[in-house]
This record gives structure tokens, sequence and C-alpha cells, in this order.
């Protein structure tokens, strides 16, 4: 079950999928056991993080809103990221419009799925938020919001890369571009660079 | 155990130096100070438990002959000045200067030049995310040096990370061109390249691959910080809690993989780590250097482990 409605996993724990709400705790370890809570976890970085929270999100229709909460992450600000995704999208470089993180580039997810996303839940903006109770009422009151399914879920699939490569001439291989003979002198592959 | 054809420049910072063939110097361990938890804000006493940590990490270096560089984590721009010059206070050596916030970044360039300290200071990092500003501010207060980062999050692959330095991937918005000609237009001298640890299921061992063959492609100092890929991977996370001692050896593990595979520095995470990991790459150190010398009879550099673990 997990795995089919949450295939790009994360770390995440998984309750009554019929539940409206999905919980991204940030930099915090938080438990949110029953209530109207599908899903809760955490998530650290500004684009793979993000990447897993948009694809687990648009996965299961029942989810319409996101409650974000919990310290932002020092060194990401990934809260901030999946805020300004909702509200911005990516732009035509795939980053996300408005964020001020390092690298907050969405790359191993189709547009349908961000539009999908940015669709299908309201957001709920509590970052900084770590009282529980706190929370936990946010969550009652989307809940008492509740708009029903989405419809049918979206199973995103993470772009397979092709790398096969053919390294010629080398004892040992590491990459294209080398040639290692087997007591580790490495030349410039002759053939083939980086 | 390797030996590289092309020519391998160093860099030399402070008394130290990084790079060169494999085995030949030390490898240097950047330790993030002020950083994680305890140092949530920064106070006087913050400020003399993170001192504590750089003296116990310059005192590892001086037993086992490894090169130690406090990475500065600054996330104040306001704190900066105050954080520098207190590091100054500590250490003689290098040190980093690293911020997730831009202006923060800039602020500590200004705060490093106003103290005499750029001779000294590495810029971590320039990163596709790098700003005008930024860039301004490099060429007002150039460091020393700088650590190149080498992650596309559009190409995981050696070659992506590869084009991210030589031509930017088209996707830095703020420069036309790689980060490594970024960095040489600000005219900072010294290079080191990071190739940019990413988490299992991202392409995770091409920052490991790419420390031998950006060593070949550019004949630069590499490194990278492999603990984020540790740090990220979900079972370590769940087992971690009841087993501290296995996620120590991994992180011994991964750092060692580093040197290993030809790498010249390590950012290893909180400072408080050194105590482990000083050791465990000693050892990794010490057997690279033997076989460097006993097979292609490099010269290994005095004070290295080599000579001073018997």
């Amino acid at each position: 079950m997990c795995e089919s409605l949450y295939p790009w996993g994360g770390r995440f724990r998984n309750q009554d999928p019929m539940m409206p709400v999905a919980v991204v705790t940030l930099s915090e370890e938080m438990d949110f056991v029953g209530g109207p809570i599908a899903i809760y976890g955490n998530m650290k970085t500004e684009n793979l993080g993000v990447e897993k929270v948009i694809a687990n999100i648009v996965s299961n229709p029942n989810i319409r809103f996101l409650i974000i909460c919990g310290s932002e992450v020092r060194g990401h600000r990934s809260g901030e990221s999946l805020i300004k995704i909702h509200e911005n999208g990516i732009d035509s470089n795939n980053r996300v419009i408005g964020a001020s993180s390092a690298v907050p580039f969405i790359e191993n997810l189709p547009k349908e799925a961000i539009e999908r996303f940015r669709h299908q839940v309201d957001m709920v903006d509590m970052i900084g938020v770590t009282d529980r109770k706190e929370i936990f009422d946010a969550a009652k009151k989307c809940l008492s919001m509740n708009p029903g399914t989405y419809g049918e879920p979206m199973h995103v699939k993470m772009v397979e890369k092709q790398n096969e490569i053919s390294v010629g001439g080398s004892d040992l291989a590491l990459h294209a571009s080398l040639e290692v003979d087997a007591y580790g002198v490495v030349w410039p592959a002759a053939h083939q660079g980086c | 155990m390797f030996y590289f054809t092309k020519d391998q420049n160093r860099v030399d910072i402070g008394g130290l130096s990084i790079g060169g063939q494999p085995g030949k110097n030390p490898t240097a361990l950047f330790g993030t100070a002020f950083y994680g938890k305890g140092f949530q804000s920064i106070d006087d006493e913050s400020i003399k438990r993170a001192i504590l940590l750089i003296k116990e990490q310059q005192k590892l270096s001086e037993q086992t002959g490894l090169s130690a560089i406090p990475d500065i984590y600054i996330k104040d721009a306001c704190m900066a000045l105050k954080i520098i010059g207190a590091t100054l206070e500590s250490t003689k050596g290098p040190f980093a200067i690293d911020s997730s916030d831009s202006k923060a970044r800039v602020r500590a360039l200004e705060a490093a030049d106003e103290l005499g300290a750029l001779s000294r200071t590495i810029y971590n990092s320039i990163n596709l995310g790098i700003t005008e500003d930024e860039i301004s501010a490099l060429k007002e207060h150039t460091p020393a040096a700088a650590i190149v980062l080498a992650y596309n999050p559009r190409d995981c692959s050696v070659d992506g990370r590869a084009d991210m330095l030589k031509s930017g991937a088209g996707l830095i918005n703020s420069y036309e061109g790689g980060l490594l000609d970024l960095a040489r237009d600000a005219g900072i001298k010294g290079l080191l390249v990071d190739t940019g640890a990413t988490p299992f299921g991202n392409m995770s061992s091409e920052a490991i691959r790419a420390l031998p063959v950006f060593k070949n492609l550019f004949g630069m100092p590499v490194g990278c910080s492999i603990h984020n890929t540790l740090e990220s991977w979900n079972w370590m996370k769940d087992i971690r809690p009841e087993n501290e001692q296995a996620y120590q050896c991994a992180n011994a593990c991964a750092n060692g993989l580093i040197p290993l595979y030809g790498g010249d520095f390590i950012v290893y995470g909180p400072i408080s780590e050194a105590k482990l990991v000083f050791p465990s790459v000693a050892f990794v150190d010490k057997l690279i250097a033997e076989g460097a010398k006993d097979y292609f009879n490099s010269q290994i550099s005095g004070g290295h482990p080599y000579e001073k673990l018997k």
C-alpha cells in the first residue's frame, strides 16, 4: 500500500491514506499519531526533498492540504522552496521561482506533476511552529474544509538516465576519460574526454 | 594508490599545502564550527565552546600530521566579524567561511578583509547559486582560496558535475560560463574542487568517481563532504539512535574513501567529530603514502602521518 501510494519513498510515517492532510516537519522529528493526517515526515533539501514530497502527494489524491511546520532547515531553506514552488512553480531553467536557497532546482519531476501539486493541495505555512497541539489543531481545521478527493492518482516516474559507457584500453575501468593501469597509474584516455 | 600523469597543482595557504600527487601531502580536514546543536544562537558562551573545538581539532592535527582547517559557519551576517575575530585568535592557520545565506557570505568576506585575514581565507563555496553581489564581493575582498562546488542538479553524473565547473551547465544566473572561470575571474588563486556529495538514489557514487576524474581533468585538489550521503541514508537514520557506533564506523569508512580515490580534502561535518575522523583518515593517508613511496618512489612531505605515526 505504502509503495504504491507513495512510490518515491522518503522519511515519513504513513497513516490513514483517506485523510486529507500531509505534514512536512522540515528539520524536526515529530509524531502525529492518528487524526486527520495521512502522512507526515521531515524534508531536508530544497531540491530532492521537495521533489519527493510533490511526487508522494500527487500519488494520493485524498491529500488536499499540506502543512509545513518545524524549524527551517539551515543551509537549505527547503521550507521556503516548497512554499515558493506552490506559489510560483518553476522557470524555464527548472529553478523554483522566488526561492532564495542555493540550488532550488527541480530536475526529476515533469512540469505536469508540479502543476498538479499546486492545484491539488492548499498550503498551510507554519514554518517555525513546533508546538504539536497547534499543528494538530491546524490539521483538524483542514479536515473541516476538506473538499474531497482530487480525482485519479498521478504516479510520477523518476527520469531514468542512460549512462552506459565503454572504456577501452584500460586495465581498470573508472571513467571514459581515464585509463588506469593495474598498478594505479592514471592516464588521460586518448579516445574520449569528459 | 593512484599516480596521475597530469601535473597536480597544490594550494598553499596559511602554511598548509593541499593537493598534489596522492600520498604526497596529508589530507586536509575541514570541520564545521559554530554549526549544529548548541549553536542555534551565537553568544559569548557558544563562541567559547566553538573555539575549544577548533583548538581540539588543531591538537589532533599536530598529533597526526593531517591538516586541520576550521570551516566557520556564519548564520547571520551581523555575527560575521565577531565569529571570524574569535577564530583568528584561536588559530594561526587557514580557515573557511561558510554560510547558506549569501548576505552572510558577503559580510564574512568584508569582515575577513577588515581583520586582515583574506590571505588565510577559503571561501566555501562558489556554487551555482552564487549571486551578483557575491561575485562583486569576491572581486573586492578576494580570498586566497575557494572551494568550487561541482554539484549539478540537472545531471549528477561525473560528466554533469564537470560540466558545472567548465560551462555552468546553463544553470548559473549571475555569470556566463563555468564556476572555475568565475572563480578565476574574481581573482582567486587557490581553487579546491568539491565534487558534491549526493544522497543514495541520486548518483551518490559519482561524487567519489569524480575525485580521480577531476584530478586527471583539472589537475587541482579535489575532495567532498561524503558524510552528507551517509547522513541522508534513511536506514542509518533509523538505527543510529540505538547504535551510534555503527554510524561512526560507517563515517570512518566513508571518509576513508576520499583519500583512497585520490581526494585531497574532506569536509567531514561537525568539528565535534574530529577525534573520530582524524585517526581513521590518518590510517588511510599512511597506507596511501606508503604505497606511493614503495611503488612510485614519491617523496612524502615532512610531518605526514607516514612519518609521524609509527
